[in-house]
């Protein structure tokens, strides 16, 4: 049961995915995005993160989104249309993309046919507690204390950075 | 309990790293074929969830945390580009009354 | 022991969602099918109120509300930072604490910045 949800869920990903970069619309398209990030939300459920499906949710689909959402009506983008790339681009990234995933899936199948019967390709989780906040925890302060002292940073330069280019228009008019 | 490890292993590896292989090659076109800044900063998003989504996956099927907590700082790093770059496309808007990336294609002007 | 919460222990919280949207999407599709249809030009008109509709929608708004979001989301995410300290509150003891403190006092320190840039100010 829990395989064929995977391969539902991951076609309605790819779906909805691709439906983001061809709506044309740029609110639908993060209307789409939306869909695509709690996809990915249960994806993560179902590999047993549960931890990181509720940063998820709240950070991508809670937060982020809402942002591009706002900045969207900011903008005030009235037309519908936006302007378009000539076909001859769209072609040529099309088939730069195609290229890229064919790479992709080419290596993947070279290691997998050369590592075959290797079990460390197949291995399964064995640590049920593996996705909880109290065992990630542990890892995190344990092992993880310098990046998230540094992230810390990270955010107060984001902090500076946003208030320095936003607020800068407005004194000007003032 | 015994049954969730058996149907966690009923789907490959591979297929979670195709998934993302996929989800990232459509962001790449999304980056490539779309002239609206905002819309290119969504596929980007996409290839960072891409990214996100093989860590998880790798974490859990070799049973150590680390990746996990790396998709918990690349989801905070994603935050703050969110919030640097968004503004950036505003001040942009507010310059050029567009968001159309051809016409950034002067440093000064 | 705390009991070991799996991917199956989500299931009410689905099933719960499919009730949700089915109910919403149930009645409004019944709603649509059975009710009488008189469309006049009066009833398609956006409700304002009695007030004749004037404008656009869309009409651009402050930059104001913008910076606030955008420091919503930055501080929203040291919330979720808190979390995995919190729930190993007391194994961590001290060091913990003084670690935490670490933390939060850079990002008080861009909160101050904030503060002092009058950024968060509506004037």
């Amino acid at each position: 049961m829990n395989i064929s949800v995977f391969y539902l869920i991951a076609f309605l990903s790819v779906f909805f995915s691709l439906m983001v970069i061809f709506a044309k619309n740029p609110v639908h398209s993060v209307i789409y995005l939306i869909i695509t990030f709690f996809t990915f939300t249960i994806h993560y459920i179902l590999l047993n993160a549960q931890f990181l499906a509720i940063v998820n949710f709240i950070v991508y689909m809670g937060a982020i989104m809402v942002l591009f959402l706002f900045v969207l009506m900011l903008l005030n983008l009235n037309k519908e249309t936006e302007p378009v790339k000539s076909l001859l681009v769209k072609l040529a990234g099309v088939i730069a993309g195609m290229c890229l995933l064919v790479v992709l899936a080419g290596s993947l199948k070279a290691i997998s046919t050369s590592a075959k019967g290797n079990p460390s390709t197949q291995e399964v989780v064995q640590n049920l507690d593996l996705g909880t906040v109290k065992y990630l925890g542990k890892v995190l302060f344990a092992d993880f204390l310098l990046p998230f002292e540094v992230s810390s940073i990270l955010l107060l330069s984001a902090m500076v950075g946003a208030v320095l280019l936003a607020k800068r228009e407005k004194t000007e008019i003032s | 309990m015994e049954e969730i490890v058996k149907t966690i292993q009923g789907v490959p590896l591979n297929h979670y790293i195709l998934l993302s292989a996929v989800i990232f090659s459509i962001g790449v076109v999304g980056v490539l074929t779309r002239r609206n800044a905002i819309v290119i900063f969504m596929s980007i998003e996409l290839m960072l969830n891409a990214v996100n989504l093989l860590l998880t996956a790798f974490s859990a099927y070799s049973g150590d945390a680390s990746g996990q907590i790396f998709v918990f700082f690349i989801m905070a790093l994603a935050a703050a580009e969110v919030a640097v770059g968004l503004a950036i496309i505003v001040m942009i808007y507010r310059n050029t009354k567009t968001t159309d990336i051809n016409v950034l294609n002067r440093l000064k002007w | 022991m705390e009991a070991q919460s799996s991917a199956v222990n989500y299931l009410p919280i689905i099933f719960q969602m499919l009730v949700a949207i089915g109910f919403v999407v149930g009645t409004m599709f019944v709603t649509h099918l059975i009710g009488p249809k008189r469309k006049t030009k009066d009833k398609l008109t956006p409700f304002e109120s009695g007030i004749e509709v004037v404008g656009n929608a869309r009409q651009p708004f402050s930059i104001k509300y913008f910076l606030v979001a955008i420091l919503f989301v930055l501080f929203d995410v040291e919330v979720i930072f808190m979390y995995p300290w919190a729930v190993n509150f007391r194994e961590f003891g001290w060091q913990g604490l003084i670690e935490m403190f670490i933390f939060m006092g850079t990002l008080l320190l861009g909160f101050i910045y904030i503060i002092k840039k009058r950024a968060l100010d509506w004037d």
